[in-house]
């Protein structure tokens, strides 16, 4: 026999998940914490669509009106910085491309192959130590040895007869290398712990099978990093694509035709009449897009080798 | 083809300064043809053993010969063996066909029609045929497992390592593709050894066992001399299931003493254990008899503790009535017999099947009499 009427608090409180204080608190703050990661991502988003009138006269976390709603900061944004983007492309795929070979390379031949077990210890502590050089330690004599030392700026003259090609990307050649040589450590770092996770027995059987070291790497283990790769192959593109000190170091201002899209950036929206905001922010969303479609692109391989865990 | 011998093959491992000793001065012959059992608990020096063979351990002294040269040098890429491992190994990433492929396209020039030829030859032999577009992931333990099985029989090498490739399958596979790999290796005829712990394994399949224990040899021989003739303690207790009893005893005028038992030695006995007063008495079960009356100087008054019914047999834990600790031995006996637990009966030591061995080295000094056993090793040895 159930009880013919309910009363109003008690009828909702069946309909209510089990609540308790700690749930409910729980959820306080998670959306507390998406409230303040989300904020300024959306400010800036709002603002790319503000005309400068709107920016000033508006909250900023409020989307404009219909009168202060403008595309124009985005085309002008996309327009400014296209010829940044192209050369930061030029640089980081490349450079993302062989930072993750070499660093794949280094690290099997630091875990997989059999030799001297000492001098393994030591290169990788070399590896180790070369993750934690500052970049600021180093810019002043980098610059010197492309600059002077290298001549990076005669270096590629040849090529100064293709199309769009100037001089002055032969930095763009300097930034690259630059960026592969300081990413390789933690590439390897990252692969090394992929790989000392693999079954020795597989490559124990591949030994047995008469594969050599080089036929190992490529038909066995080279396939079996595909979520490594993945996961380094994101996180390498976001930091060779955001990075400002080389390029600013190598390739000096935000004028020269070999710019990338970070230094260009940094001139953006702002001049003698002042900060243009909506621009900056239009500008900064599509400095930003290359590194989501990698993502999208990628997002599988990196769940999957976040989830494999090794 | 080929004949295998290792010569004072030795392996050291340094472990913080502490120097182990995984393989000690082993010397083993095999035959051309033959499967021989490497068999030994845990940390044996077995598996160690045929890492050296496979060239994935270095020899720290000694020498690995095939047809008489020496191959310890080598890489395992030049010797031309393949291996079985426990976990199979498979390639993930490649179909079943590319993983029984590689050893060949790696080790060998053959042309792609050839190496599918024999891809195909070695499937069918296995039965793998249709699953040879799958890969390893989407296959059963017993599939797996013929796959390595076929990843090695195809690229047809001069020795076959199998390192305990049965130990990750159900009892009853187990069962199965023991008689399985026996004959595929009848057929072969190509020289294997076979690692496992387990003895049943051991005795069934081989042509040989060589038992190790704590990186030394203790004794290689056909299954059957193992059983009846084992060279020492470890090896009586090691091969047999379930294993032989042992009672240690000490030799007072001709007569054993052990703990609530005493047992006269024939003249012929006491020849073969003199000078020795310390010793260990060793029975198999199976020669524990037990009748219901005690008649004569070789039969003791015993109580039945617990009975382990195995269908054909039972297996009858027993303990002495006058012994002093609670210490039980088995013997099998047939399974329509009706015992119970509790129930005094008699027990008999025949002196033909009993066992003597050294107390203090454990060195076999009597075996057990077995007419038979002539005839039985010429069997086993063929």
């Amino acid at each position: 026999m159930s009880k013919p009427t309910h009363s109003r608090a008690e009828s909702i409180a069946r309909i209510l998940p089990a609540l308790n204080y700690r749930k409910i608190g729980l959820a306080f703050v998670v959306m507390f914490f998406f409230a303040f990661f989300i904020s300024p991502i959306w400010t800036g988003f709002v603002t790319a669509f503000k005309t400068t009138g709107a920016v000033t006269s508006t909250t900023p976390f409020i989307p404009p009106g219909l009168d202060g709603f403008t595309l124009e900061k985005w085309s002008t944004a996309f327009d400014y910085l296209s010829r940044g983007m192209v050369n930061s492309l030029v640089m980081s795929v490349p450079s993302t491309i062989a930072s993750v070979f070499l660093g794949s390379i280094a690290a099997y031949g630091l875990t997989l192959v059999d030799w001297n077990e000492r001098l393994q210890f030591s290169i990788l502590v070399l590896f180790l130590v070369g993750i934690f050089i500052p970049y600021q330690a180093v810019l002043v004599p980098l610059s010197d040895f492309w600059i002077n030392i290298v001549g990076v700026d005669g270096l590629l003259e040849p090529l100064g007869n293709l199309p769009f090609f100037t001089a002055r990307h032969s930095r763009l050649f300097a930034v690259t290398v630059t960026h592969v040589v300081y990413a390789i450590p933690i590439c390897m770092l990252l692969f090394r712990g992929y790989y000392m996770s693999l079954s020795d027995e597989l490559i124990e059987a591949a030994k047995i099978d008469g594969a050599s070291i080089t036929s190992i790497y490529r038909r066995i283990v080279l396939p079996l990093s595909k979520p490594m790769i993945g996961v380094v192959f994101i996180y390498q593109f976001t930091m060779i694509w955001n990075e400002f000190l080389f390029s600013l170091t190598l390739i000096g201002s935000s004028s020269s035709p070999a710019a990338t899209v970070t230094l260009v950036l940094s001139g953006l929206g702002s001049d003698l009449t002042g900060v243009d905001f909506g621009l900056r922010m239009a500008g900064a969303f599509v400095a930003a897009l290359p590194t989501l479609i990698i993502y999208v692109l990628f997002a599988e391989q990196f769940a999957e080798g976040l989830a494999s865990d090794r | 083809m080929a004949n295998l011998s290792l010569r004072d093959a030795t392996k050291t491992f340094n472990d913080d300064g502490d120097e182990i000793v995984a393989v000690d001065n082993l010397n083993l012959e095999i035959e051309d043809g033959e499967f021989l059992v490497l068999v030994g608990p845990s940390g044996c020096g077995k598996s160690t053993t045929l890492r050296m063979v496979a060239g994935l351990e270095t020899p720290t002294g000694g020498s690995i010969n095939i047809d008489g040269e020496p191959i310890h040098r080598q890489t395992p890429q030049e010797r031309d063996i393949a291996m079985v491992f426990q976990s199979y190994a498979l390639y993930p990433h490649m179909t079943v066909y590319e993983n029984m492929a590689f050893g060949l396209e790696e080790s060998s020039d053959l042309p792609d029609d050839e190496i599918e030829e024999r891809v195909h030859t070695a499937a069918e032999m296995l039965g793998i045929t249709d699953l040879l577009d799958r890969k390893p992931g989407e296959l059963s333990g017993g599939q797996q497992q013929r796959v390595a099985l076929g990843r090695a029989i195809v690229r047809d090498p001069k020795v076959f390592l199998l390192d305990e490739p049965l130990a990750n399958l159900d009892a009853k596979l187990r069962a199965e593709m023991r008689t399985e790999l026996q004959q595929l290796q009848e057929d072969l005829g190509t020289t294997t050894i076979y690692v496992t712990h387990d003895q049943t394994e051991a005795m069934t399949m081989s042509d040989r066992i060589a038992i190790l224990d704590g990186g030394t040899l203790q004794q290689v021989g056909t299954p059957m001399q193992c059983y009846h003739e084992p060279a020492n303690v470890f090896v009586a207790g090691f091969i047999g299931e379930p294993s032989m009893n042992f009672f240690d005893v000490t030799l007072e005028d001709g007569v054993l003493v052990g703990d609530g038992f005493e047992y006269p030695l024939s003249e012929e006995a006491l020849a073969s254990v003199e000078g020795t007063t310390e010793l260990v008495l060793g029975i198999r079960p199976e020669n524990v008899e037990i009748g219901d009356d005690l008649s004569g100087p070789k039969e003791f008054s015993g109580v039945i503790d617990v009975i382990e019914p195995h269908g054909n047999e039972n297996a009858v834990h027993l303990r002495f009535t006058e012994a002093a600790t609670d210490e039980t031995f088995t013997s099998t006996v047939d399974g329509m017999r009706h015992l119970t637990g509790g129930q005094s009966v008699g027990v008999s030591f025949p002196e033909d099947a009993i066992h003597l061995f050294d107390g203090t080295t454990g060195e076999a000094l009597r075996n057990r009499i077995v007419e038979e056993v002539e005839q039985v090793q010429e069997i086993g040895t063929k």
